[in-house]
C-alpha cells in the first residue's frame, strides 16, 4: 500500500467507512511504516481535540435579544421601503407635473376671442361703416377733414353721434 | 408541538412559535458558529443574525427537508460569509500563532501540561481557521459537530461523494498545517 492511499484510509478509518479488509492493510501498512505511524498519530490528536472540545454556554436572554432585532429590523424595512419609494417619487413626480402641464395647455378649451364690432357686423354681410360713407364720399378735401375731427371730438364726449 | 406545526404558524407570523424553533436550535447554530470563529461574541452575533435570516425566509421553506437542514444550510452560507470577510484577519492570527509556537519550543520543558495542551488545541484551531472556507466547515459539521455525510451533504447540498473527498482532503490541509508544530513539540496522545 502507498502511504497516499493509507492517508486517505486513516482519514476515513475515523469515521468507521472502512471495510474489513481494507481495515486489515491498513494495519498491516502502519506496522511497517513510520511516517504514517506518525500520520495516524497526528491525526488522532487532531479528530479528538475537535470531537471533543467544550462550547461556551449561548449568552443570556438569546431570545429576547432576537426579538427586539426583529423589531428593528421591521421598522428599519418600513423606513428603508419609504426612502427607496420617496427616493423614486421625487423624479416620477416632476414627470407628471410636466404631463400634466402639456396636457392643460394642449387639451383645455380656449375661451372664444369676441368678435370686433366690425368683425361681427362683416360676418352678418352688413356694411361695418354707414356712418363714415357720408364724408368718404365728400370731394372737398377740407370739408372731409373737418367732419372727421367733429366725429372724432363728438365720440370722446360721447354726447352724441354724427348724424349726416 | 410537532416541529412542522411550529414552522406552519412561524409562517404565519406567529412569533411565539418561531421563539419555540430558536430556543430548539439556538445552541447547535451557536456551536456551529463558534467552532467556525471561535469567539463568543462573534458566535452569538453571527446566531442571532442567523435566525434573522432565516425569520424573513420563512415564507421560502417548502418543507422538502427538515428545518433543521435548511436552518443549519442558511447558518452555514451567513458564516461562511463572515469567513470571506475577515480572512485577512484570520491569517495574521495564524501567523502570530506560528511565531508564538517558535519562541515557546525553548521553554516547552517548563511548561505544565495543562496549558501545553491548551496551547496545542489553540493551535489546531486557529490552523482550522486559516484553511479555506469550505474545508473549514465541512471539518467543523463533521468533526466538531459530529453531523453525517448525508445530513452534511443536505446541508450543503453536495453529493455524499463530494462530501466524503472534501472532508478527507481538508484533513490532510489541516494536517499540513499543523504537523510541523506537533512533530517540533511531540505529541502527547494521551492527553
Amino acid at each position: 500500500m502507498k502511504c497516499k492511499n493509507a492517508e486517505t484510509l486513516i482519514s476515513r478509518d475515523f469515521d468507521g467507512l472502512l471495510a474489513v479488509e481494507e481495515k486489515e492493510a491498513l494495519e498491516r501498512h502502519l506496522k511497517e511504516c513510520s511516517s504514517c505511524q506518525e500520520r495516524m498519530e497526528d491525526y488522532s490528536f487532531m479528530i479528538e481535540t475537535l470531537r471533543d472540545q467544550d462550547f461556551p454556554e449561548v449568552k443570556a436572554y438569546f431570545w429576547e435579544r432576537l426579538q427586539s432585532r426583529l423589531k428593528e429590523q421591521r421598522i428599519y424595512d418600513v423606513w428603508s421601503l419609504w426612502k427607496r419609494w420617496s427616493l423614486r417619487a421625487v423624479p416620477l413626480s416632476i414627470v407628471a407635473v410636466i404631463i400634466l402641464a402639456l396636457g392643460l395647455v394642449l387639451f383645455l378649451p380656449q375661451p372664444k376671442e369676441e368678435l370686433s364690432q366690425t368683425e361681427a357686423l362683416l360676418l352678418r354681410n352688413s356694411l361695418p361703416y354707414p356712418e363714415t360713407l357720408t364724408f368718404l364720399e365728400e370731394e372737398g378735401t377740407e370739408n372731409k377733414g373737418m367732419q372727421i375731427i367733429f366725429t372724432a371730438m363728438e365720440e370722446k364726449q360721447d354726447t352724441r353721434r354724427y348724424i349726416p | 408541538m410537532e416541529e412542522s406545526k411550529l414552522v406552519q404558524q412561524s409562517i404565519h407570523g406567529d412569533e411565539e412559535a418561531f421563539g419555540a424553533l430558536v430556543k430548539k436550535y439556538k445552541t447547535k447554530v451557536f456551536n456551529l458558529a463558534f467552532g467556525l470563529t471561535r469567539d463568543r461574541e462573534t458566535a452569538d452575533d453571527l446566531a442571532q443574525e442567523v435566525f434573522i435570516k432565516a425569520y424573513y425566509a420563512l415564507g421560502k421553506f417548502k418543507f422538502k427537508s427538515g428545518f433543521g437542514t435548511w436552518l443549519y444550510r442558511i447558518a452555514v452560507n451567513h458564516i461562511k460569509d463572515h469567513l470571506r470577510k475577515t480572512k485577512k484577519a484570520r491569517h495574521i492570527s495564524f501567523e502570530d500563532l506560528h511565531k508564538e509556537s517558535r519562541l515557546s519550543e525553548e521553554e516547552i520543558h517548563r511548561r505544565e501540561n495543562a496549558r501545553e495542551k491548551e496551547r496545542r488545541i489553540k493551535l489546531l484551531h486557529q490552523a482550522l481557521q486559516a484553511l479555506p472556507e469550505k474545508h473549514q466547515i465541512i471539518l467543523t459539521l463533521r468533526d466538531v459537530q459530529g453531523h453525517s455525510y448525508e445530513e452534511i451533504a443536505s446541508m450543503l447540498r453536495l453529493s455524499p461523494g463530494t462530501v466524503d473527498s472534501r472532508l478527507h482532503r481538508a484533513r490532510k490541509m489541516l494536517r499540513a498545517k499543523i504537523a510541523p508544530f506537533l512533530s517540533q513539540e511531540g505529541v502527547n496522545h494521551e492527553m
